[in-house]
């Protein structure tokens, strides 16, 4: 990553060289909150994986027992008691609840089963044989259909978390890597354009005092000669001018140069 | 006596009711069952027994599909035999089927008691409760016509007329309707091998009443438990009991005001097989009657027990000469036996081995 060629466009000022530490300054506080976001979401992430792998084994299990009870029921009855249970229930007896769970900023929904009281439509199916059977097979399903439930509910937070971590890992890496480093060159930049101008500006005054000693010193050689010009020619009346003179008719004062 | 002229027409049938008696699978075989790996080793284990019936069958079929096939070779043996049958003892034999008859026609009412297409149902129909004029109930639109048809159609108008109006079939739980209809047909049953001329006083008589009472006490027994906890009061509770059988009548007066297992235990204390049973259940598991196993492989519930008996009454059923009964027992070993085989093939398929010894095998 050669920092010349990434950063922004900006001229090289000191207000812009101000506006990018504010930047710099953000980006670095956004990018320590997004980290600690999709930290957490990470941890969030590991525990429901662990979770939906005992929940599938345990459906596993459950859904054997509950098939398997299933058979004690064509056992005890001896013979399909699946038209008459489907044609009996009127309601749902087994229903769900969504609900939104917050996780570091992310709503995740949750099912939640419960049973509707006093709602047992087939309990008379099997009276003459096997009705026991039926109700402890029922059991059974519902509990598979409960375990079911959960699954359900953790596999749709495992998706949603899925993608929003991806999201916010993109972002935590696109501050990491890009728009700080690229705060960075810029300001490197601005930095280093002012000291340039800083040095040009520094060595233009250098070159403006030198010249202007120059020219001081011309003018004072100048000034030496003719003097002594005028001493060669008039050495009275130098000394005469240089006694009573006017003072105020002093023309040939030096500047005075601090 | 009632031996000297049985044979005459009847001796070729009893032949092979005996015969098919025989082919019934028995505790080796079963054992052999058990230890299959597969579907379809148990399929080959069935073959000398089944052979043709299970040969249309696909590789690993289904254990729903292996139960239909094996319930298809019984009800071409029934019906062979109905058809060989003649007087008395096709009566008996349609007496037989009346019994599934019910259940079928239960099926209907529920059709079309919420308005679904009934003709859809008569796959569905046991093919031994099977009529000829069955079609003619999927005309009917509603309970009403409905119940006209089947008093008209069916040989079950007996046990519809005076205890069931149509508003009956509409308003009155499906499983109720059921029972009573079972009820008025054990009843008819019963009376039936006691008083008809050729049955009354003879061996058919005696193991039939036997079964059949034992068939009302063990209904009369489950009505009770399983109507625990719902909405079925007590009253209701008493129309369904048969009015006859070991328990009738004192016993059956204990168990309609029976309230929990308790009270049914106390109510056949009076006759000695059901209180073993109960006592069995009660020492094997905690969890009550009728759970059957309640998790546990060896724990036998009531339920189970029951079975057990009724095998062992048709198995007894065979030791008499020269009586209808032995179709019956027939009948009942041979439904048994599906049973078993089902759930063996079940606890194969479902990789359950432990409970795979959960059959009943009398043979």
């Amino acid at each position: 990553m050669s920092g010349a060629a990434d950063r922004e466009a900006v001229f090289p000022t000191r207000q812009s060289l101000g506006i990018m530490k504010a930047k710099l300054k953000g980006a670095e506080t956004g990018h320590s909150l997004l980290k600690r976001k999709s930290e957490a979401l990470t941890k969030r992430f590991r525990e429901m994986t662990r979770r939906i792998d005992e929940a599938k084994r345990k459906m596993g299990r459950v859904m054997q027992v509950a098939a398997f009870s299933l058979a004690e029921v064509n056992y005890a009855v001896g013979g399909d008691i699946g038209y008459q249970v489907q044609e009996s229930v009127k309601s749902a007896r087994f229903r769900i609840r969504t609900k939104q769970e917050n996780v570091s900023g992310v709503l995740l929904p949750t099912f939640e089963s419960y049973l509707t009281e006093g709602n047992n439509d087939f309990g008379l199916t099997g009276l003459g044989k096997g009705g026991q059977q039926v109700q402890r097979c029922r059991e059974t399903y519902t509990r598979a259909v409960e375990s079911l439930v959960e699954l359900a509910s953790l596999q749709t937070a495992f998706v949603i978390l899925d993608e929003v971590i991806k999201v916010v890992n993109r972002r935590v890496n696109a501050i990491e890597h890009v728009i700080i480093p690229r705060t960075e060159n810029t300001i490197k930049y601005i930095n280093s354009e002012l000291d340039e101008l800083d040095r040009e500006e520094f060595y233009r005054l250098k070159k403006v005092a030198n010249k202007k000693q120059r020219d001081n010193a011309a003018a004072d050689a100048e000034m030496k000669a003719r003097r002594e010009a005028l001493e060669k020619n008039d050495p009275g009346a130098l000394k005469q001018d240089s006694g009573p003179a006017d003072i105020l008719a002093a023309e040939d004062d030096d500047d005075v140069i601090f | 006596m009632e031996g000297l002229l049985f044979n005459v027409n009847n001796g070729y049938v009893e032949g092979i009711v005996r015969g098919y008696r025989n082919s019934l699978l028995t505790t080796p075989a079963y054992s052999n069952l058990t230890q299959c790996e597969t579907i379809d080793d148990l399929k080959l284990q069935l073959g000398p027994a089944y052979g043709d019936f299970l040969a249309s069958l696909p590789p690993n079929p289904s254990t729903s599909a292996l139960a239909s096939k094996t319930t298809d070779k019984l009800i071409s043996e029934f019906r062979y035999v109905r058809a060989n049958a003649t007087g008395s003892l096709a009566k008996f034999m349609d007496y037989v089927t009346y019994g599934y008859m019910i259940d079928n026609v239960a099926l209907l009412i529920t059709g079309t008691l919420h308005e679904r297409d009934t003709r859809e149902l008569l796959e569905r129909c046991h093919p031994l409760g099977w009529f000829e004029t069955m079609p003619v109930l999927c005309v009917a639109t509603n309970v009403e016509e409905l119940y006209n048809s089947v008093l008209i159609e069916t040989p079950l108008a007996p046990y519809f007329k005076g205890s069931l109006s149509h508003q009956d079939l509409d308003e009155l739980n499906i499983e109720i309707v059921r029972n009573t209809l079972y009820k008025n047909y054990l009843e008819d049953f019963h009376n039936f091998v006691n008083t008809h001329s050729d049955m009354a006083g003879t061996p058919t008589a005696e193991v039939m009443s036997n079964i059949l009472e034992f068939e009302a006490d063990r209904r009369a027994i489950n009505i009770t438990l399983n109507s625990f906890g719902t909405e079925l009061t007590k009253a209701d509770r008493n129309k369904l009991y048969p009015t006859f059988g070991k328990l009738y009548p004192e016993g059956t007066l204990m168990l309609s005001r029976a309230d929990d297992v308790e009270g049914v235990r106390l109510a056949v204390d009076g006759v000695h097989d059901y209180k073993t049973f109960f006592e069995a259940v009660s020492m094997g598991g905690s969890s009550g009657p009728g759970n059957m196993g309640g998790g546990s492989a060896d724990g036998k519930s009531l339920e189970d027990m029951f079975y057990q008996k009724e095998m062992e009454i048709s198995k007894d059923a065979f030791t008499r000469q020269f009586t209808y009964a032995i179709i019956y027992a027939w009948v009942k070993l041979r439904e048994q036996e599906i049973r078993n085989i089902t759930w063996i093939a079940e606890c194969i398929a479902q990789n359950q081995k432990d409970r795979i010894g959960n059959f009943i095998s009398v043979f």
